[in-house]
């Protein structure tokens, strides 16, 4: 149970390579942040650097309001679930579980009793003399949390928990961990690059990209209201269509023609006829009937018809230019590779970014870096 | 199956080589020993008698044999255990080396590449009684070292060469067995809160062990035998015997002594017993090294 404050935290390593720049974070106690960003994008170095196991080049990490820079790992009292599990191979899940206990001291008697209760509450209690080796990949999982869980720390780290689980073991877990934290109630930063992971775990989510953080912010609100161009393409599959477009006043012009009612009007004295970066969300496509086409929609030609059971996703390109955008259509839709169908985007749920900038250009509030209070 | 029956022979024949080698310098020579056990020779091979077990109960109701018996599980105890650990500690710290790391670690292989007899040459110049550097900076320091003397110091002299000689093949198995414990490991351990002593007794060590299994059965045979040259080339058994173990005493007898069935019946001895310590070894901690 804990508070974690990360305060301008930089990362260079002695090559010069900056792997972060800078991350400002507060993190209120229970709650589960979940930190997503494509490869290399410095999520891991973050984590690792609250772990312990990465020095802090720059900035400062405050856990319950004290400063741990120079902490050693142990000091810290955290846990951290790694991505390979990191189960000692030579123990058993009972002192695979048992030795943070041990180092710190705690008699055989309390440990065991500590042991058996964590491994009850995560549903291992048959297990507790196997070796690792003798566990599958679930189970494995599973006795990495129960290590984290038994030595009720501050704060659980996440390194990618779940990659090495088959999809359906993942969806599993996943929702297992949402539990234990909940019921925990342990502070808990999770790193992952599954962007479904994120949106459903995650309390508040970090998207970061390039060593920076680019929006902080409940799941809904990054896909509803994402900050960047970078944050509206990462969050939600598949990916927002982009399409490049002009806005003058109130009204969006696409390259083909199609004038579309802008969620924001500009600045007052704007110069005219400005290049925008118009983001729609494949889910926010309809497909017009035969004959109802009344303008504000896009005329496109099919190129691929992906059916999902529950809906289907479209891939298509606009007549006569080069852009390919996805529809996301509901149910099974008799759509073939080759037929010409009118698209009408929902003008209501539309997001226009600077095209040089990426930012978004109707959102006036600052990227929200406030901690929001856990559900 | 008609095909199968066809390349029976090509096997054999790809294998001949090899098999011709093993044979001509193996097979042949250990079976000439272990005939020769059972027969008293003269010096010049001229003529011989078969005798039975009388070669053996000779060599096992001398004293001379019991004495080089206890020398010898000396020597390699002290080898082996000794070249272990300092091959380890080497292997740990150079693990750590992160610039140079390639350099430090040919140079710390190269005296694989040294034959027995000129290790033993180089250590005994070292440790010479009269124009060794080491053996003098020992006198400034008040010790009188005169292996040709002492016999405790001309142990201790061979078993420093020999354990030199034999650290580098250790150490190319213990940093190869250190870089293969995952670093996550040692990453939830430090988490855990163990200290780096902790974390090497408690995670590192019993992961290397199969690694140490291995090197303490390579180790006592290399001992048993191959450290021949180092002793022949410094101490030749001496002072008095201090350093004649059981392969230098089938020597000795042999080729010195030309006593040809009672060094024939030594190594057969000697074999079998490297072989049943080889058998404890893989019976008794083989097992505990699983996991």
């Amino acid at each position: 149970m804990a508070t974690l404050r990360l305060d301008a935290l930089s990362k260079t390593y002695p090559n010069g390579f900056t792997a972060l720049h800078g991350v400002d974070l507060e993190i209120a106690d229970g709650e589960l942040i979940v930190v997503v960003g494509p490869s290399g994008c410095g999520k891991s170095t973050l984590l690792r650097m609250l772990a312990g196991l990465e020095s802090i080049s720059d900035g400062e990490l405050a856990i319950d309001g004290r400063r741990v820079n120079d902490l050693e790992p142990a000091e810290r009292d955290i846990a951290m679930v790694f991505q390979n599990y990191a189960l000692y191979p030579h123990m058993s899940v009972a002192d695979n579980m048992g030795y943070a206990l041990k180092n710190r001291g705690v008699p055989k008697a309390e440990r065991r009793r500590k042991v058996e209760e964590t491994a009850r509450l995560i549903g291992l209690e048959d297990l507790l003399d196997r070796r690792p080796k003798q566990l599958s990949g679930g189970q494995r999982q599973r006795v990495a949390m129960g290590r984290a869980i038994v030595r009720e720390p501050k704060v659980f780290l996440f390194d990618e928990p779940l990659s090495n689980l088959d999809a359906k073991l993942r969806v599993q877990m996943r929702i297992e961990i949402r539990r234990l934290q909940k019921r925990l109630g342990v502070t808990s930063v999770y790193v992952t690059h599954d962007q479904v992971e994120a949106m459903t775990l995650a309390d508040r989510l970090v998207v970061m990209n390039g060593g920076r953080i680019e929006q902080v912010g409940t799941p809904m609100h990054l896909y509803e209201r994402p900050a960047t161009r970078f944050v509206a393409g990462f969050i939600g599959s598949p990916a927002m269509n982009f399409l490049d477009a002009r806005r003058s006043g109130d009204v969006l012009t696409l390259p083909c023609g199609t004038q579309l009612a802008s969620p924001w009007p500009g600045e007052a004295g704007e110069t005219r006829d400005t290049p925008v970066c118009l983001g729609i969300r494949p889910e926010h496509l309809a497909i017009v009937p035969e004959g109802q086409n009344g303008g504000g929609t896009l005329a496109v030609r099919v190129e691929l018809v992906e059916p999902l059971g529950a809906d289907t996703l479209v891939h298509a390109r606009l007549d006569g230019q080069d852009d390919l955008v996805v529809a996301r259509i509901d149910g099974i839709q008799p759509v073939a590779e080759g037929d010409s169908l009118i698209l009408r985007p929902d003008t209501d749920r539309l997001h226009i970014f600077d095209p040089d900038s990426g930012q978004r250009l109707d959102d006036l509030e600052p990227a929200c870096h406030t901690p929001t209070s856990p559900a | 199956m008609a095909t199968f029956q066809h390349h029976r022979i090509t096997p054999w024949l790809l294998l001949s080589p090899q098999l011709a080698i093993v044979a001509m310098f193996f097979f042949w020579p250990a079976a000439q020993a272990m005939l020769q056990a059972f027969y008293v020779e003269d010096p010049f091979g001229l003529g011989r008698t078969f005798v039975a077990f009388e070669n053996f109960a000779r060599v096992l109701a001398s004293a001379e044999y019991y004495r080089a018996l206890g020398i010898t599980v000396a020597f390699s105890a002290g080898v082996a255990l000794g070249a272990m650990a300092l091959a380890l500690l080497l292997a740990v710290l150079a693990d750590r080396v992160i610039k140079g790391a390639t350099a430090y670690r040919t140079l710390l292989v190269w005296p694989y590449a040294v034959a027995p007899a000129v290790a033993g040459v180089l250590w005994g110049f070292m440790l010479d009684p009269e124009l060794g550097l080491i053996s003098a900076w020992l006198g400034a320091l008040g010790i009188d070292w005169n292996h040709q003397l002492n016999g405790g110091q001309a142990m201790a002299l061979v078993v420093m060469a020999s354990i030199w000689k034999q650290m580098s093949y250790n150490f190319v198995f213990f940093l190869a067995g250190l870089q293969a414990i995952p670093r996550s490991l040692l990453e939830a351990a430090a988490i855990d809160g163990a200290g780096p002593w902790r974390r090497f007794w408690t995670i590192t060590f019993p992961l290397l062990s199969p690694t140490s299994f291995f090197l303490l059965v390579m180790n006592s045979v290399y001992a048993f035998f191959e450290t021949f040259g180092t002793i022949d080339a410094t101490t030749a058994g001496g002072p008095g015997g201090a350093t004649r173990t059981l392969v230098y005493k089938v020597f000795e007898d042999g080729f010195i002594g030309y006593d040809l069935g009672s060094s024939a019946a030594q190594s057969v001895l000697l074999m079998g017993l490297v072989g049943l310590l080889t058998l404890l070894q893989f019976r008794y901690l083989e097992r505990k090294v699983q996991y």
